[in-house]
């Protein structure tokens, strides 16, 4: 199998933060969204996955090749857009277009010209006038319009009115189309990665706390509501993520729910009333206060 | 350092990006400096005293322009991480800006002083003055280079401020300096060019020292950990 990206032992350390000892690898063509809060490493990751910034140890290859030793190859069929980027303000969007479209063979104007329509953008604009979705956008036209093979795209949402977002995702949407394109995108908005991702990835505190398939975060997850007096201590088990009670009924989040365990339940004192499936964000907030693996 | 590796058209285009953003504001100073030179020419002592000033004022208006929207605005308005994230190496990105800054600087920096060596041989101005002249050209390239280097090294902005201006103002106790050495000052007011061995060991120091400087910066920068 081959993959758009893959890290080893990858470690950072900053005066306040350490990234540590990163383990990760995106198969090609697929799509990851990397989850975290603030300061959670996201940014980190994906600079050294773009040569921006340099790891202190471990080993990083994107699209098959060392990082950042081969990082001119690399990013030639790398995209990357992020929050903290920017464009020349007194410069215009088809300044831009135009610069890139010198340096990547690869640009299609046609589809520029799409995305112009529908990303509502004047090419002719400077940027500094941009709001920041118009910005955002603009960094995605530059970004796709010369269809890499590796996406990068730190906090590609955040700010964005609804109808902005919307414009993103279905662009992001119609780039996976194309199963040779990869896509890794942080953020800390669990909707858009549960939209697009195939695979999901929780960054917390510089570490990786959980790395599975969408589909199988959404199946094993569960809430399930219970009634009965049964202490805590009787449902502490390793796949219960979380417990609370309210009077007579205990709310449990488990992490690999199956149905033997409404009988152990059921034999502990406590009658499951329901059982309910888990959003991404409340998977991801209960792995980040456990601060264990899901 | 693998010079061969450095990627020749890239490094072209980020220098001919840098000459579009900044073209009009450079063409500006050339005129500063032509309307500073025209003074000089006029060969009083009023239009001399004020020609030469601005001729300072240009040059290390210049210089300070070139640094600050190249490198520091670039870092500060966030355009280094696009930059960054198109196919280039630090390597590139080096020497694309050192080429962008002898570009950006070098112009007027040219001009003015080749436009100041023809008005001093070509006016009434005494021919003379030419050393005194070129040793004063010479602090701006150095100070130019200490500034350029700086800024690529080191981040913080309160840093690069001070360095900028201090090494600009230090071309006063220069002047006095130079103002000190009879072999120098000897001539000034001749039209005999004197290049005597305190002007030549002053010029050799300014041309090694500002090319010590450029090549460790290049060293520094290709050693970095971060590029946004």
């Amino acid at each position: 199998m081959n993959f758009a990206f893959s890290v080893q032992g990858l470690t950072k350390r900053y005066p306040h933060f350490h990234l540590g000892d990163l383990d990760l690898r995106l198969p090609e063509g697929q799509i990851m969204g990397l989850v975290g809060v603030n300061g959670a490493g996201k940014t980190t990751l994906l600079r050294i996955l773009t040569g921006l910034a340099l790891p202190d140890r471990g080993q990083v290859e994107v699209l098959g090749l060392p990082m950042p030793g081969q990082q001119v190859a690399v990013k030639r069929d790398l995209g990357f857009a992020s929050e903290d980027m920017r464009l020349y303000r007194s410069r215009t969007l088809r300044w831009h277009m135009d610069l890139i479209a010198r340096i990547y063979p690869g640009w299609d104007e046609a589809y520029a010209s799409e995305l112009l329509r529908r990303f509502d953008l004047r090419a002719d604009q400077a940027v500094g006038g941009f709001s920041h979705g118009q910005r955002v956008k603009a960094l995605l036209l530059l970004n796709l319009s010369r269809r890499p093979r590796l996406l990068l795209l730190d906090e590609p949402t955040t700010g964005l009115d609804p109808v902005a977002r919307a414009e993103v995702l279905e662009a992001l949407a119609e780039v996976l189309r194309d199963e040779q394109r990869s896509v890794l995108f942080s953020s800390h908005n669990t909707h858009d990665i549960e939209q697009l991702a195939d695979t999901i990835t929780f960054l917390h505190q510089g570490r990786i706390v959980a790395s599975e398939e969408k589909e199988r975060f959404l199946d094993l997850w569960r809430r399930i509501v219970c009634q009965g007096d049964a202490a805590f201590e009787q449902v502490d088990w390793p796949e219960v993520a979380a417990a609370r009670r309210s009077g007579s009924l205990v709310e449990l989040k488990v992490r690999r729910f199956d149905d033997g365990i409404r009988e152990r339940l059921a034999a502990g004192g406590l009658a499951v009333q329901s059982v309910h499936p888990m959003s991404l964000e409340d998977i991801f907030v209960t792995t980040v206060r456990t601060g264990g693996a899901a | 350092m693998n010079v061969g590796a450095i990627d020749i058209p890239m490094v072209r285009l980020l220098v001919a990006k840098d000459w579009k953003l900044f073209e009009k504001q450079l063409a500006a100073y050339v005129l500063a400096g032509m309307v500073a030179l025209a003074f000089l020419g006029n060969a009083k002592p009023w239009s001399f005293y004020v020609g030469s000033l601005l001729l300072l004022i240009v040059l290390v208006a210049a210089a300070c322009f070139s640094i600050s929207t190249s490198l520091l605005v670039e870092r500060k308005e966030q355009t280094l991480g696009f930059v960054m994230s198109l196919p280039v190496s630090p390597l590139d990105f080096y020497v694309a800006k050192l080429a962008g800054n002898l570009i950006t600087f070098g112009v007027p920096f040219v001009v003015l002083s080749a436009g100041t060596v023809a008005v001093i041989l070509l006016t009434p101005l005494p021919d003379g003055l030419l050393v005194f002249a070129v040793l004063v050209f010479g602090h701006v390239l150095l100070a130019y280079s200490v500034s350029l280097g700086v800024a690529m090294a080191v981040e913080s902005e309160g840093w690069n401020t001070f360095v900028m201006i201090a090494s600009m103002v230090l071309v006063n106790p220069f002047l006095m300096g130079i103002g000190q050495i009879p072999a120098i000052t000897d001539h000034l007011q001749t039209d005999t060019i004197v290049l005597s061995a305190p002007a030549l060991a002053i010029l050799a120091a300014q041309a090694l020292l500002s090319t010590g400087i450029v090549v460790l910066t290049g060293w520094v920068h290709c050693r970095k950990k971060s590029f946004y």
